[in-house]
């Protein structure tokens, strides 16, 4: 069974959506990764383990998720493969097929890229989110015409949890009559490890993975491009990954991955000891601190996440508050900054501002325990009675500026 | 995975605690130092950066190193990470538009000369802070400000000025709620900076060797001229056109490209030439007029001064030191209560006396007591 290495060991780690650290049998393997340092690309005997090592992690990915070990490309992560996807479309259809329909609430590997698209000639429509979490389908049945390249929707959103019909979408793309051959794409990032994939029921061309957010180590990921979909190298180079993705692999980093696909026989369990707590967890929240909403609770989520509105009180505050208590939590999606706005995601599914700015979202992982939630819990309850308890007006709304 | 990072930087925990201090760490040298002295004295510190942004030079676009990425807030960063204290950047971005950067555009459009110090001050570092501060359960908010805290006989706390006569700021203090000073650490408003430097060398600050920070945070090296050309439209802008005339009498010299681009006093880069030296004596922001003429219009000894703030009590007429601006070396005035708020009437005439700037008092010298805004 996994354990969890934990350095300082009074720290509770409930940001596994940002991160998670890697897995103590991760750890454990690391001598033995790292001394097959070799090129995979080599002829000679140094290159054996690593090139085992490729095959190896190819082939159980390639057995768990449903798919054929050809369509693997690794690659540096998610935002890598993100870019792959919606560019490689891009460039085999052009103008001549430029629509593009994409979440609302997609990573920036995702929407940023679609922006850049956008400035080259493509059309993007971005679908709402519901109050609920749900995206509106309505949408992107509407939306669809014969210029329909790509449908984009992420699993499962990073912030709220929500789980995403994606095999309903991949079918309104595949068989609605008017354009049968849209690609569909889904960022699965937040799925690994909370979320049972099946590639070939989902029905995808496209789906992109990274390694940290599983356990695994930071710097590598796998892009799922189905046999014949369009694809278009981001990084030109050696023959490396068929051709597709230069660059000496990382070997290491793809090491880690496939320590943990052997993990994943764990998964059903984890999922409802991750559910367990995190139910149990939700109800004692609302049961001790008043005036406090789950966000996108009517919504299928991932078993680890809950995104929580406190009122009147600052996430931010809350934030820095839990980390000093030895929390770590986030308000949203971290900024490069460290200096958080308001989540645009939460936004978008239209809470007030203000709703967003009292946001707190708790990911538990694999290794997280009843103690680490009831101490969370009690952290929390504190800090939130001793926030609530300070006089919040402030000089702008009482006074006018000076000039 | 055992890393300094990684390590819970919960402060000193083995010394009992003086206490705990929010302290506003800007990536400078004086509040980096701020913070080091804080630690030394056994205090419980965090330290917080507030983004108000760069808008001088912040370019929001892909491909552009400098959004988000302050080299101040790494700069800050890196001293808590060295001093092993907790370290947070707060966005004040909003904040900071709407009650500094904003007041300072249009009090330049209307002829005045803006003190945006002031403003973050009232706005964000002593009602912003101050608010965080109690949120996170502390005890005292620290700032780098040359400033000293003193007790009174009674126990009230009074904000005087600094030891370092030159970079006392003070001045910029006058707008605190007297309810908040006993809550304020100002750790090197003691020191003179170059006393202070040895302390960040010795400490081994990062920061130890950082230029001084001079003129407004925002408005960066091109000038608030360009600043403020590259924050309002040319429609407005040109709207702020007008005539440059001869003080007192009338006679037009030139035109003028905005009252923006002048402040009371000044002599150099008036947009035309004359045989005579000549100053801005009045800007008048309803035809938009700019009156120049000789040096002596520019001396008055009496003053109103509106939206007035008051530390401490003062009695009417009583004759306090007045300065009315930053580097002003204060002069001594009769201070009368008025119904908006105070007149001044200096025992010498004064320089250029500007609408925008603050009336700042202190008693024997050094004690601050409060004041308010030169009215137009």
């Amino acid at each position: 069974m996994l354990q969890f290495e934990n350095s300082a060991q009074t720290r509770i780690y409930l940001d596994h959506n940002a991160t998670t650290a890697p897995s103590k049998t991760v750890l454990d393997h690391l001598p033995q990764m790292i001394s097959e340092w070799g090129n995979p690309s080599s002829i000679h005997l140094s290159s054996r383990g690593p090139k085992n090592i490729l095959r190896e992690t190819r082939k159980q990915f390639a057995e768990i998720f449903k798919c054929s070990s050809l369509e693997i490309i690794f690659n540096s992560g998610a935002s890598e493969g993100n870019n792959t996807v919606l560019k490689s479309v891009w460039e085999k259809f052009g103008l001549e097929k430029n629509e593009y329909i994409i979440s609302q609430i997609e990573h920036p590997s995702v929407l940023k890229t679609a922006s850049y698209l956008q400035t080259l000639g493509a059309v993007i429509h971005l679908i709402p989110v519901l109050k609920s979490g749900q995206i509106d389908l309505e949408f992107i049945k509407n939306k669809i015409n014969s210029k329909t390249a790509l449908i984009s929707c992420m699993f499962a959103n990073n912030e709220t949890g929500t789980v995403f019909p994606i095999q309903q979408i991949s079918d309104i793309a595949k068989k609605n009559g008017v354009n049968n051959n849209i690609l569909m794409h889904s960022d699965c990032v937040q799925a690994l490890g909370k979320y049972e994939i099946d590639l070939a029921a989902l029905n995808l061309d496209y789906a992109t993975f990274s390694g940290h957010k599983f356990y695994a180590l930071k710097g590598c990921g796998i892009l799922f491009a189905k046999k014949n979909a369009p694809y278009a190298n981001l990084i030109h180079g050696g023959g490396q990954e068929r051709s597709r993705r230069g660059g000496t692999e990382n070997v290491l980093g793809i090491a880690s991955i496939q320590v943990m696909l052997q993990e994943l026989k764990y998964l059903n369990q984890k999922i409802s000891q991750m559910q367990t707590l995190r139910d149990n967890m939700e109800s004692e929240i609302l049961k001790k601190i008043n005036n406090v909403s789950i966000t996108a609770v009517e919504s299928e989520r991932l078993s680890n996440t809950s995104s929580l509105v406190i009122t009147d009180v600052d996430g931010e505050t809350m934030l820095m508050s839990l980390d000093i208590a030895g929390f770590s939590v986030s308000t949203g999606a971290a900024c490069s900054s460290g200096s958080p706005e308001p989540s645009p995601v939460l936004l978008a599914m239209g809470l007030t501002r203000n709703e967003a700015q009292n946001s707190l979202r708790i990911g538990l992982g694999w290794g997280t325990t009843e103690i680490e939630i009831q101490k969370f819990i009690s952290a929390l309850i504190e800090i939130v009675e001793r926030i609530r308890s300070i006089d919040t007006s402030s000089k702008e709304n009482g006074k006018q500026n000076y000039v | 995975m055992v890393s300094k990072t990684m390590s819970n930087p919960t402060v000193n925990t083995i010394k009992k605690s003086k206490g705990k201090v929010l302290v506003a760490m800007s990536g400078g040298v004086d509040s980096s130092v701020a913070a080091a002295l804080l630690v030394d004295q056994g205090y419980e510190v965090i330290g917080a950066t507030m983004q108000v942004w760069d808008y001088s030079n912040c370019d929001i676009t892909e491909g552009n190193g400098t959004c988000c990425s302050s080299l101040d807030v790494d700069d800050a960063r890196s001293v808590a990470d060295k001093l092993n204290i907790p370290f947070y950047v707060l966005n004040c971005e909003a904040k900071f538009k709407a009650s500094v950067i904003d007041p300072f555009i249009n009090a330049y459009l209307n002829g005045q000369t803006p003190l945006p110090c002031v403003n973050c001050n009232t706005y964000l570092k002593f009602d912003h802070l101050i608010q965080k501060m109690k949120e996170l359960g502390c005890d005292y908010l620290a700032t780098g400000h040359y400033a000293q805290i003193h007790k009174d006989d009674t126990g009230k706390s009074h904000i005087v000025t600094s030891t370092d006569d030159w970079k006392d700021q003070t001045y910029f203090l006058f707008t605190i709620d007297p309810n908040i000073v006993s809550k304020l650490l100002f750790p090197i408003g003691h020191l003179k900076k170059p006393d202070l430097r040895l302390i960040a060398e010795e400490k081994n600050l990062v920061v130890a060797k950082k230029k001084d920070s001079t003129g407004i945070c925002f408005v960066g090296n091109a000038g608030y001229d360009q600043f403020i050309k590259n924050n309002v439209s040319k429609n407005i802008l040109d709207t702020k056109k007008g005539l440059l005339k001869r003080f007192p009498s009338g006679e037009v010299m030139s035109t003028h490209e905005g009252i923006h681009l002048y402040t009371i006093g000044q002599g150099k880069g008036l947009g035309m030439t004359h045989h005579e030296k000549l100053f801005v004596i009045k800007i008048d922001s309803i035809d938009n007029t700019v009156w120049v003429g000789d040096e002596k219009h520019l001396f008055f000894d009496e003053v109103d001064v509106i939206e007035p703030h008051l530390l401490s009590e003062i009695s009417d007429g009583e004759t306090l030191n007045v300065k009315i601006r930053y580097q002003h070396k204060g002069s001594l005035a009769r201070v009368s209560k008025t119904e908006t708020g105070f007149k001044l009437k200096f025992q010498e005439p004064q320089r250029a006396i500007t609408p925008g700037q603050a009336a700042v008092f202190y008693r024997n010298q050094n004690i601050l007591l409060g004041g308010g805004w030169i009215k137009t």
